[in-house]
């Protein structure tokens, strides 16, 4: 079995899929959620300091506002002569090396950050907090200890200026990795940006990840593992079915499948299993008997033939003694052409293979020429026939069904008494032509009426030397039932036998 | 040696009985189970050839019924070759079986090895003196010549040889070398008795008057 036609594998294959994609929706969706509570509170760390600076700011004498310039102008501080406005700033730093260090503007420089609220901005912080606070015109006013003039231009700061000036070089931190900004801009018109480094949560968002992934995991291999040992457990009994029917294919047909759980589907399969298996065993019982008989059937004939001539040819004999030993092997070999046209006449109706010969004809005709065919035959028995028989025609063959009634009345008087009677009846009831052969003879045991219709049945068991083959009925009973009939047979022993024949009036097209 | 057909195929019957009877054998015939139980049981047959399919009494029947009575040894006829059918026979107190369609060759050897058995001879050669008997061949040699002995001297040679020793009554040399048909005219077998001692020896067979003949 290739592995990945195994309903095992692909049951486990699907599985592990769900499983896969289950899993990792709950490892994202618990991911984000812990990314979105650390960023959180970095962004309440931050607004917490921004809230700080802005009360600084606000509680800063008013005065030191006054030497402010105007709005859309830019600034005329003395620590910013000699900066090169003019020109961005990239190009200085460019063509000029390293960055400036940036003089602080000279409205701010008495800005401080006070003692008290020094520590939210501690140089061992891990956070590394740091902040700016830019006017209007985005003119830097201040900003942390760990902040430089970094090589270039972060995109969180306003850029251009309103009259179209250049736009001011931003101081970054003066550390690498990943940052989050908060700006809040003053009613004053400032804007406080405070950041940090979110390298921690980060650190530990990727340790929640690994976590993630490694108790993802594990789940997924207990899962596997599990769902392996119930697939097994499942699939089971179609193991144990197909191992049975491993053994039936192999020939031995009495194999069953052991229906443990007969509630389960697969119970009810394995039971509907062994009902067929049931019926291939009787079938195949059958058949082998049906062989056996006819093998059997046939060596009496061969051994009549074998023995007459070697007893014929064992010493010169007169003509009339070959005579009788040719006529003897006639007979014998008659026998065998009747037994095997049975034989063949029996195998095409069970393949269906026969063709029967529609035509419309009277079967009240048809019984009374077999009447008259078997009446010898009842006159050296003693047995009177009477016939009770209306003209009904008939679309059906009418070759076989006379085959039918000779063969009915031919047993009625065989197997009758001496001195009996055979009455045949011959009536339309309701679309049916209704046939009966009635004889006074033994009857039959009601034991044996089930069989009575089977092939090699004998009424006498051993009448081997009447060259009758016990196939008659069981012909009858081929021909009727092709022609959309039933035969039927009741008996009384010691009282006689009735055997009916039931046939559809008008030609059943689907016969 | 007097021989029982039980048969019911006509046929098969009157070819079997033919073929024994230019045997040698005298032979009765039953074309059914009840008159073959009846002839075997009123009769001291040397076998039986017994068919297993009979109308009336079946071979097995036969067979268990016979087995009450006589030890007569019984060859059947089956057309079923399976072999719980020969394991049947056999148990049933059958002493050999042949499988129909058979051969009359394979009939007559198994039917001169059970009466053999029955008589306690593990070889087809009987030496009684200066005459030997080869039953497998049915030749009698005289002083190593063999001699020229119609169908019923070779069966009375036989039967006598094979109950060397015994005193045989003329009743069942009757019963033995002739069928029922045959009307048992007393001097008959005086006449055979005659004409083998002309050829095998005045001496072969001593008269026990009022009793009947043996072979030393």
């Amino acid at each position: 079995m290739k592995l990945y036609k195994s309903i095992k594998w692909r049951l486990q294959l699907w599985y592990g899929l769900i499983l896969v994609v289950v899993l990792a929706g709950f490892g994202v969706t618990a991911y984000q959620l812990d990314r979105n509570r650390l960023l959180r509170q970095v962004d309440n760390q931050l607004h917490q300091r921004v809230k700080v600076l802005a009360d600084d700011l606000h509680h800063r004498p008013r005065g030191q506002d006054a030497n402010r310039p105007p709005p859309g102008q830019p600034p005329h501080d003395p620590g910013f002569e000699g900066a090169p406005f003019d020109r961005p700033p990239q190009d200085q730093f460019q063509n000029d090396g390293p960055p400036p260090q940036p003089q602080r503007n000279r409205r701010l420089l008495d800005f401080h950050l006070p003692d008290e609220d020094a520590h939210y901005f501690e140089a061992g912080d891990p956070h590394s907090f740091y902040f700016s606070i830019n006017d209007r015109d985005d003119n830097l006013l201040a900003h942390s200890d760990n902040f430089e003039w970094a090589n270039s231009v972060t995109t969180q700061v306003k850029t251009a200026s309103v009259n179209g000036g250049p736009t001011l070089g931003t101081p970054t931190p003066n550390f690498e990795g990943p940052r989050r900004l908060v700006s809040e801009d003053l009613p004053s018109g400032d804007t406080i940006l405070v950041g940090c480094s979110i390298a921690p949560e980060m650190k530990e968002l990727r340790l929640t990840a690994l976590k993630l992934a490694g108790v993802g995991s594990i789940i997924l291999l207990l899962g596997l593992a599990g769902g392996g040992w119930l697939v097994s457990r499942a699939l089971k009994p179609i193991n144990d079915i197909s191992a049975t029917a491993v053994k039936i294919s192999a020939g031995d047909l009495s194999q069953r499948i052991n229906v443990a759980e007969a509630e389960s589907e697969l119970g009810q399969l394995a039971a509907v299993l062994n009902a067929t298996f049931a019926r291939l065993e009787t079938a195949f019982a059958q058949q082998k008997q049906f062989a056996s008989d006819a093998a059997h059937e046939l060596r009496t004939p061969v051994s009549v033939i074998l023995t007459q001539t070697q007893t014929a040819l064992n010493r010169e004999r007169d003509a009339a003694s070959y005579r009788l030993t040719v006529e003897a092997c006639q007979r014998a070999a008659q026998r065998m052409r009747k037994l095997i046209e049975s034989l063949l006449a029996l195998a095409r109706f069970d393949a269906g293979q026969e063709v029967l010969n529609r035509q419309p004809f009277d079967l009240a005709q048809t019984i009374a020429d077999s009447v008259e065919l078997v009446q010898p035959l009842a006159d050296e028995r003693g047995v009177k026939l009477t016939v009770s028989a209306a003209p009904l025609v008939l679309t059906a063959d009418a070759g076989r069904l006379a085959q039918v009634v000779t063969n009915l009345l031919t047993n009625a008087i065989q197997y009758n008494q001496p001195e009996g009677e055979v009455r045949v009846t011959l009536a339309a009831e309701g679309g049916l032509a209704v046939l009966t052969v009635t004889d006074t003879g033994q009857g039959i045991a009601a034991a044996d009426l089930p069989r009575v219709f089977g092939r090699f049945y004998r009424a006498d068991s051993s009448r081997t030397g009447a060259g009758n083959a016990g196939l008659g009925l069981a012909i009858c009973q081929a021909i009727v039932t092709a022609h959309g009939g039933t035969i039927e047979v009741a008996s009384t022993e010691n009282v006689g036998t009735t055997f009916t024949v039931r046939l559809p009036v008008a030609e059943d097209l689907s016969a | 040696m007097r021989i029982l057909i039980v048969e019911d195929e006509p046929d098969l019957l009157a070819s079997l009985a033919q073929a024994l009877r230019e045997e040698g054998y005298a032979v009765d015939i039953a074309d059914n189970g009840d008159d073959g139980l009846f002839n075997a049981e009123g009769t001291d047959y040397d076998a039986i050839v017994l068919d297993v399919m009979l109308p009336g009494l079946d071979g097995w029947e036969l067979l268990k019924r016979l087995r009450k009575t006589k030890k007569t040894p019984v060859l059947m006829l089956t057309a079923r070759d399976q072999t719980r059918d020969r394991v049947k026979g056999l148990d049933t107190g059958a002493d050999d079986y042949v499988v129909k369609p058979f051969d009359l060759e394979e009939v007559f050897a198994r039917l001169r090895a059970i009466i053999r058995r029955s008589t306690n001879k593990t070889t087809n050669l009987i030496e009684l003196g200066e005459v030997k008997v080869d039953t497998a061949a049915r030749h009698v040699f005289y002083q190593d010549k063999p001699v020229e002995l119609t169908a019923r001297e070779y069966s009375l040679v036989e039967f006598m040889a094979l109950h060397r020793g015994e005193v045989v009554t003329r009743t069942q040399l009757y019963e033995h070398l002739f069928d029922e048909n045959e009307s048992s005219l007393s001097n008959l077998l005086d006449v055979h008795v005659s004409n083998v001692r002309k050829k095998l020896g005045a001496d072969f067979i001593a008269t026990r008057r009022g009793h009947g003949y043996c072979i030393e």
